[in-house]
């Protein structure tokens, strides 16, 4: 009885340490919470009214499922505090897949690599500035994200690095007078989740890492769709062509102390051109006839004492933007403007930043704005990656 | 015509794009490019966007996820990645 007793008793053990072994052995299904957040004070003058505020901020958690070496699953969802109000983003949900060692495929809802500031820059701790450029984000000419199927990777070409991307998505929707806001008639709707005209539109781009330090890229972007409108409704057939061009240089310059970042992107849209009719008032139309041509530029340049022998001189970085957008003149939605930034970041650690930033943005136009347009914002803003 | 202001722009890019890739060609840069170490790569590729991680920051397991999720959204080469993951599981 007694042996009987002991040999359960290690069988129990011997069973307890193999499954104690078998908890610590990682798995190859991995799922993980990542994102990022950030939170601060922003003082905003428009035009000579002050608006002053501590920023609720942004809590972005991304979420990733490793099925296997191949495979897997990305979602970012984005709740913001903007305006006294909690708002929700889906920004992307979509499987990819390695079919090779140059080749993966995505399909679902995936960042579009129409340059590369929404793709790769765009995220609070990321981004050295507190704000997009002119002609990204809510009313910007450049796409984000869309709905569809993309191939992408990258290959050695002698000692450069050759990266690419070819996708097709649901494409765009026009906003028309007819729409939400008519006054923004003429201009392209990328949350276009479901394809309004049975027309899709495709894209793509190309980099290029010519150097073998991977320092420098350049790339082409182009994003096409030859139905913009409704099905059915007399924007149908109407065309949108984009291209865009970006640049980026991030280098540790030793004879200069530290590491310089250098980034930019061109943007250009165009629209076939149509009469748009806008209602001003009840009972009183007007015909707004434009180019439908816009175009967004950005330029930054961020510097990194990364080589001082001081720990607090090294954590300092120094940053500066312009940026510029023109949209149609004649358009409801016209604006000219341009953007000077000035920031002073501070990193805490290598993914946790503070932000201290001014900004001027003056011209013409824009949203809800009519005639001269002149705005000077104080931001301070600390963000996390985790 | 807006079709041919598209593909001469593309025309010029590419133009630009085969020139410094025929510079980068020579013996010295292509020896230069297959003998970059994994810790060369993880701190010349990390920072185009973000800084470069600490290797402690995640274990092992944590960084195979991360790597797969970063070879695909920074567009590295299987190559680029593999020498990059190996390092940081050396390191962290």
């Amino acid at each position: 009885m007694k042996k009987l007793i002991l040999l359960i008793f290690i069988g129990l053990v011997t069973y307890g340490v193999k499954a104690q072994n078998n908890d610590f052995k990682s798995s190859k299904t991995q799922f993980m919470i990542r994102g990022y957040g950030h939170t601060g004070y922003e003082s905003i003058t428009t035009n000579g009214v002050t608006e002053s505020s501590y920023n609720g901020g942004s809590f972005s958690p991304i979420f990733l499922f490793k099925h296997s070496d191949r495979l897997m699953f990305e979602t970012e969802l984005e709740f913001e505090i903007n305006e006294g109000n909690l708002n929700i983003g889906f920004e992307y949900a979509d499987i990819m897949y390695v079919l090779n060692k140059y080749m993966t495929v995505r399909a679902g809802k995936f960042l579009l690599p129409f340059g590369t500031f929404m793709e790769r820059l765009h995220p609070s701790w990321v981004n050295r500035m507190p704000t997009k450029p002119l002609g990204f984000g809510h009313d910007g000419i450049a796409p984000g994200s869309g709905v569809g199927v993309e191939l992408r990777g990258a290959f050695r070409m002698g000692a450069s690095t050759v990266n690419y991307s070819v996708y097709s998505t649901n494409g765009p929707g026009l906003k028309t007078p007819q729409g939400v806001e008519p006054i923004e008639a003429g201009m392209l709707n990328f949350e276009n989740l479901i394809d309004n005209n049975n027309s899709t539109a495709i894209g793509g781009r190309i980099g290029l890492l010519p150097f073998s330090d991977s320092s420098t890229e350049i790339g082409f972007s182009v994003y096409s769709t030859n139905k913009v409108g409704d099905t059915g409704s007399i924007y149908e057939n109407l065309e949108a062509n984009l291209y865009a061009l970006d640049f980026s240089f991030v280098k540790q310059i030793p004879s200069l102390g530290g590491t310089f970042d250098v980034k930019s992107q061109y943007n250009h849209s165009k629209i076939d051109n149509i009469t748009y009719t806008i209602e001003e008032t009840p009972g009183v139309f007007e015909d707004l006839i434009f180019n439908n041509e816009s175009h967004s530029f950005y330029a930054q340049i961020s510097y990194r004492p990364s080589m001082s022998g001081n720990d607090f001189v090294r954590k300092l970085e120094f940053v500066s933007r312009y940026s510029k957008l023109k949209t149609p003149t004649g358009s409801g939605f016209e604006a000219d403007k341009k953007e000077y930034s000035f920031g002073l970041n501070y990193w805490i650690s290598w993914r946790s930043l503070i932000k201290l930033n001014y900004q001027n943005i003056s011209g013409t136009g824009g949203h809800d704005t009519i005639g001269g347009f002149n705005q000077n914002g104080v931001y301070i803003h600390w963000a996390i990656g985790f | 015509m807006k079709t041919f202001k598209i593909f001469g722009i593309a025309a010029v890019v590419i133009g630009i794009l085969t020139a410094l890739t025929l510079e980068s060609c020579s013996t010295e840069q292509i020896t230069a490019y297959k003998n970059r170490s994994g810790a060369q790569l993880w701190g010349e590729n990390c920072v185009r966007c973000h800084n470069a991680p600490s290797p402690a920051s995640y274990n092992d397991t944590d960084w195979r996820t991360i790597g797969l999720h970063m070879r695909i959204r920074a567009n590295l080469t299987d190559d680029q990645a593999k020498k990059i993951f190996d390092f940081i599981r050396s390191a962290n």
